[in-house]
């Protein structure tokens, strides 16, 4: 049996807890709460051991205004001032967001912030956008330093990750005048793991066959990891998300019913593609069932296995162990190692690299991986371009074209092993 | 003069192990203390004027030094070096020495053996990542020793930091010499990049003969409109001769393969970690040097000012996001202290279309002398 799908209590959910988090941020900085702006993966939890410290996330915010449809607006701004066209499109979002003070913004834009804290593993260039906002604002920026991974995370590079986190409690400490409770933090990372424990729940039913889910979901859904992590909200949200999506498959409601190619996307989402994307494929009988910037998060490097928060002895250990799973920060034979495993798991019919010109970082190696996919797999694979945020680099034919020569490829095999 | 193709031939030939370094900025002096010929692979544009196979490998949207680099490791590898080094110079280069290996295996050839090491970025304010960055260096050590046969020792380190300072000392007489119209800037590039493949000794050995050919030229400048280059690389050669003939003297370079490769060396430490620590912390600032950022404009500021600077050429390595990102608020700062500033981009796809940037140099020179007092005439100003 399939089913239509109508708007899900999931995503009633997201909607409210996306506006809550918002609303929330903006409410609390305005009575004086202390704001740290982070890279997505700065461990979050950290800042919720304070009593009145909030966190936003430029890239989550840039990634809203593409969806949202006003991100090439944004970037033209930046690059009125100066920013180069070939500048990663969340900065020149985030740059063009700020030069006005967000007049476009879908969010009311972020409330100015009185820390920056970027990092090195997903790409060290968000240490030079976040310098932009440093010198415009005069505030300080602290720099989570991570090691890239060739191998599995070294445990001197632990340490050094350990260390630089204990110096970020202390400078949260020292800029707010606020004191670091450790049972607040601890309580904090319980809810990101009880989250992170639905979410793999969650990723589990695109094992189904027709899958359970889409990577589009996926996408959608990712976005509370961004600005809500260490909230009870965030553990909450998570477990609907899982059961609604179960109860779904039980009830044979699938969202992409008549499911003939099962796909596996390599890259950061499109996001102002999301609607269209998903929909059009559907009409071609193809379902992007997973992709490694979902899968990823969680894990370690190398693997897209769920690492317990019971790994490590204490939660910012565990935090700092897992800074290197969101893809960028890891080799290529890390990403193969954790790739296959899905590929295989999934039953995944073909695989679809993105070459995303704003993210060099993820996509730089993907040529290798694209014909070492297809050698190991046997898999027909293809690569197509895209921009993350900027939807002017994006030729939607050219895409489709390719995406379509993938599905007859796949068929081909299909006919030729019959 | 050899030609770099033939210098790395040679090097290769050489006694030492050559030791192909990503850029930018390896630890020469520990390599070569060791016994190895360390060679960063950059300015290989006449080494490698083509990259279809790099193509196989990195998408159009690299940069060319990257593109370049990956071609010439992928199709002479093994013929001109023995190892490869690499550290976390930039999101590309981190990611290469795979895709490296890669190459190497799909042309049918052995990959090559490749070290590493991670150089915190952490900002000065916060806690000191020094003893990390000995642990690096000192892990360096032992895996070199373990590969090639060698040992290293603080005595034969101190020498060869001895070397590499002369050498650096030499560097910037010479641009010292440009900036005072005594030596083209064209021609110090051309002496630069051989340079860059030849070991140590034979580098100050021609850099010191050059400098011999041209004491006692007359210092010049006359009209000459003096720039600062900026970038990754020098532009190329033609481009450069068409500043110069253009009437452009370049009184300074904030170039990463010139300038800030050579503007510093620790003049004391206590061991090899020490020293390295040192040398990247307080060495001249760069984009991608990340906790240089706080001291690189006033760096180029500084530089602007010294050498009487009154334009600012900007020359840029296409998809460079860490020159890219900063650019805007040093012609900024710039602008505020009545420097004009040119962005010029030549990417690898497109021939060098001298004439258009011809025009564009005029033009600058142009702007440059309606927003300015008169030239004083007859003398470079640099106020070192």
């Amino acid at each position: 049996m399939t089913g239509s799908r109508k708007k899900s209590e999931a995503g009633k959910h997201l909607t409210e807890l996306m506006v809550k988090a918002y609303t929330d941020i903006h409410t609390r900085a305005a009575q004086g709460a202390f704001v740290v702006w982070g890279a997505i993966i700065v461990p979050a939890e950290i800042f919720k051991g304070f009593e009145n410290v909030v966190y936003c996330a430029p890239e989550s915010h840039s990634a809203v205004c593409a969806a949202k449809g006003v991100g090439a607006d944004q970037c033209l701004k930046a690059e009125s001032l100066g920013y180069s066209m070939d500048l990663c499109s969340y900065a020149r979002i985030d740059i063009g967001c700020n030069s006005d003070g967000f007049q476009d913004s879908p969010t009311m834009g972020l409330p100015r912030p009185h820390l920056l804290v970027s990092n090195t593993n997903n790409c060290s260039l968000l240490v030079k956008w976040f310098d932009v906002h440093r010198r415009a604002m005069e505030i300080p920026h602290f720099i989570l330093d991570v090691p890239f991974c060739y191998e599995p995370q070294r445990d001197k590079d632990l340490r050094y990750i350990v260390a630089q986190l204990r110096d970020l409690i202390d400078t949260v400490e020292r800029l707010s005048g606020q004191k670091f409770d450790e049972d607040r933090f601890i309580e904090a990372a319980s809810f990101t793991a009880a989250a992170t424990r639905d979410w793999k729940r969650f990723l589990a039913l695109a094992e189904q066959r027709p899958s359970g889910i889409t990577v589009f979901d996926s996408f959608v859904q990712m976005a509370p990891f961004l600005v809500a992590r260490g909230t009870p909200e965030l553990a909450a949200h998570y477990r609907i998300v899982a059961d609604e999506s179960e109860a779904d498959v039980r009830r044979g409601i699938f969202p992409v019913p008549g499911e003939k190619y099962r796909l596996l996307w390599d890259n950061i989402a499109p996001w102002h593609q999301l609607r269209k994307m998903s929909d059009r494929l559907a009409q071609m009988g193809a379902n992007i069932v997973a992709a490694p910037y979902t899968s990823c998060i969680g894990a370690v490097e190398g693997s897209y296995d769920l690492v317990p928060f019971e790994s490590q002895d204490h939660p910012l250990w565990h935090l700092a162990r897992v800074q290197n799973h969101s893809v960028c920060p890891t080799g290529m034979d890390l990403r193969l190692s954790a790739m296959g495993p899905l590929i295989e798991k999934l039953a995944i019919d073909g695989a679809v690299f993105a070459s995303n010109r704003s993210c060099k970082v993820f996509s730089v190696m993907q040529m290798d991986e694209q014909r070492l996919v297809k050698e190991k797999y046997g898999i027909p694979t293809v690569m197509i371009d895209v921009d993350h945020a900027d939807v002017r680099k994006f030729s939607q034919e050219g895409v489709y074209t390719r995406l379509q020569a993938l599905l007859e490829n796949i068929e081909a095999n299909r006919d030729s092993a019959a | 003069m050899e030609t770099p193709r033939q210098a790395l031939t040679r090097l290769k030939n050489g006694p030492r192990p050559v030791i192909g370094c990503l850029p930018l900025y390896p630890p020469l002096e520990l390599m070569h203390s060791m016994g190895l010929a360390p060679v960063v692979l950059w300015s290989i544009t006449d080494v490698v004027p083509r990259v279809d196979d790099a193509d196989r490998h990195l998408q159009n949207y690299t940069c060319a030094v990257c593109r370049r680099l990956t071609q010439l490791v992928i199709n002479e590898g093994k013929e001109l070096v023995e190892g490869l080094f690499c550290y976390n110079a930039c999101d590309t280069l981190r990611n290469l020495p795979e895709i490296l290996r890669e190459g190497r295996l799909l042309s049918g050839s052995t990959p090559l053996p490749w070290f590493r090491l991670h150089v915190p970025m952490t900002s000065p304010s916060q806690a000191d990542a020094s003893a990390y960055l000995s642990d690096e260096i000192e892990a360096l050590i032992r895996s070199l020793e373990a590969a090639y046969g060698v040992t290293f020792s603080e005595e034969r380190f101190a020498e060869s930091v001895a070397l590499y300072a002369r050498m650096r000392e030499r560097c910037l007489q010479l641009e010292r010499a440009v900036s005072e119209g005594r030596y083209e800037f064209s021609e110090f590039c051309r002496i630069s990049t051989v340079a860059n493949f030849l070991e140590v000794n034979e580098q100050v050995a021609l850099l010191e003969s050059t400098l011999a050919e041209i004491e006692g030229r007359p210092v010049r400048g006359g009209n000459a409109v003096r720039v600062i280059v900026s970038g990754i690389l020098p532009p190329p050669l033609p481009f450069c001769e068409m500043m110069e003939r253009s009437g452009f003297v370049v009184a300074g370079n904030d170039l990463a393969c010139l300038h800030r490769s050579y503007a510093y060396t620790p003049e004391t430490w206590q061991d090899a970690s020490d020293y390295h620590v040192k040398l990247y912390r307080e060495r001249f600032p760069c984009t991608t040097l990340l906790h240089s950022t706080d001291r690189r404009v006033d760096a180029v500021m500084d530089l602007v000012s010294k050498r009487d600077a009154r334009g600012f050429l900007f020359v840029s390595e296409k998809f460079c996001e860490y020159e890219y990102l900063e650019l805007p608020y040093l012609e900024k700062r710039l602008k505020e202290n009545a420097v004009a500033v040119l962005a010029v981009e030549i990417s690898m796809e497109e021939n060098l279309g001298l004439e258009s940037f011809r025009t564009r140099m005029e033009a600058f020179r142009e702007l440059i002398d309606a927003s300015s007092s008169p030239a004083t005439g007859g003398e470079c100003r640099d106020r070192e």
